[in-house]
């Protein structure tokens, strides 16, 4: 009678030794999935390397621009500007500042920062211009985007 | 029966295996996301028509370095190979309050002037801004006795370490200024 109790008693447990395995497998699936997204840009590009990182406090307040060359070759090898979504032209960006300032709280508008993503052998020319639109609406926060290097930049 | 219940003792508890799994995957989530947005940060100056505000600049308070489309340095006036030494003269500049003559007056007056041309690749920009980036967040962290590296871990959001970075910054703004590009 004490035997067969057991046994029953044993059938209703429900196995979790089998839940870290799930998870571990969700862990890995969002190791994997984060490192792939950049790669399915519209631009491709190597941001510079710089020593001297700041990063801003609130990240709400970041809108970001993307200045590299384009993947598929049928769109030539010149530099693009690219919001992430789609292609941009350099009469486009005000537009596009206002519109991303406009998304901000009341209190912030003023505060706006443009993450400047651009390849390193972009030419400052495009940049500039790029500035020069918004400097024109009031945007005046930017942020160059660049890698963290332990060796000394001086070449 | 005695047996047989030492043996379901000695069972190793994998139930927090998945807590130790989830803290893993939370932990990889954010760090993922923090590192995209580190990068150097620039005011950039107001309008063109919009003059009210800016005043002529006194030469001596004006710290020039400009890059070519080559991708060749001119440091006041002066050509350099590369940017050794770029860093202790910024300093010297900005913190001279009106000792030297040809140096700046005083580190509120102090501005440094960036100029590219348009043929300037983005990296040479970059290269030289980290450097001048590089001496101010020295000048800073001197002022509160720190390495500059500890200066650029100061979280702002702490109040404490807050009051710290406001201190450093007193009466020394970073008066970076690009300048229109030549073509």
């Amino acid at each position: 009678m004490a035997h067969f109790r057991k046994k029953a008693f044993r059938k209703t447990q429900i196995s979790t030794s089998s839940l870290p395995d799930i998870v571990f497998l969700l862990l890995f699936f969002f190791m994997v999935s984060a490192t792939i997204k950049p790669k399915e840009e519209l631009l491709a590009y190597k941001v510079p390397n710089a020593e001297n990182l700041v990063k801003p406090e609130m990240k709400f307040l970041i809108k970001e621009l993307v200045i590299g060359f384009p993947k598929s070759q049928k769109l030539g090898v010149t530099p693009r500007i690219s919001d992430g979504k789609r292609y941009m032209e350099i009469k486009d960006i005000a537009q596009w500042a206002t519109a991303a300032k406009a998304e901000l709280p009341e209190n912030y508008k003023d505060q706006m920062i443009v993450l400047l993503k651009a390849d390193l052998d972009v030419d400052m020319g495009l940049i500039a211009d790029i500035q020069e639109q918004l400097r024109e609406v009031d945007v005046r926060k930017v942020l160059y985007r660049t890698s963290e290097s332990t060796t000394d930049p001086i070449q | 029966m005695k047996i047989r219940k030492r043996k379901h003792d000695q069972e190793v508890n994998t139930g927090s295996m998945a807590d130790i799994a989830f803290l893993l995957l939370i932990f990889f989530l954010v760090a993922t996301t923090l590192l995209q947005e580190k990068g150097l940060d620039l005011q950039l100056p107001r309008k063109k028509d919009d003059t009210s505000t800016s005043s002529p600049i006194k030469e001596r308070n004006l710290f020039k370095v400009m890059v070519n489309s080559r991708q060749e340095i001119l440091i006041e006036g002066e050509y350099r190979k590369n940017l050794v030494g770029l860093n202790d003269e910024i300093k010297a500049f900005v913190l001279n309050n009106g000792e030297q003559e040809h140096l700046s007056e005083n580190p509120k007056k102090a501005t440094i002037s960036l100029k590219t041309s348009r043929g300037t690749k983005y990296a040479s920009f970059i290269q030289v801004l980290d450097e001048l980036k590089g001496a101010y967040f020295e000048i800073y962290a001197e002022n509160i006795g720190l390495t500059k590296e500890e200066y650029l871990k100061l979280k702002q959001s702490d109040p404490h370490q807050y009051q710290l970075y406001l201190k450093s910054k007193e009466g020394i703004p970073m008066n970076i200024s690009i300048a229109e590009p030549t073509i």
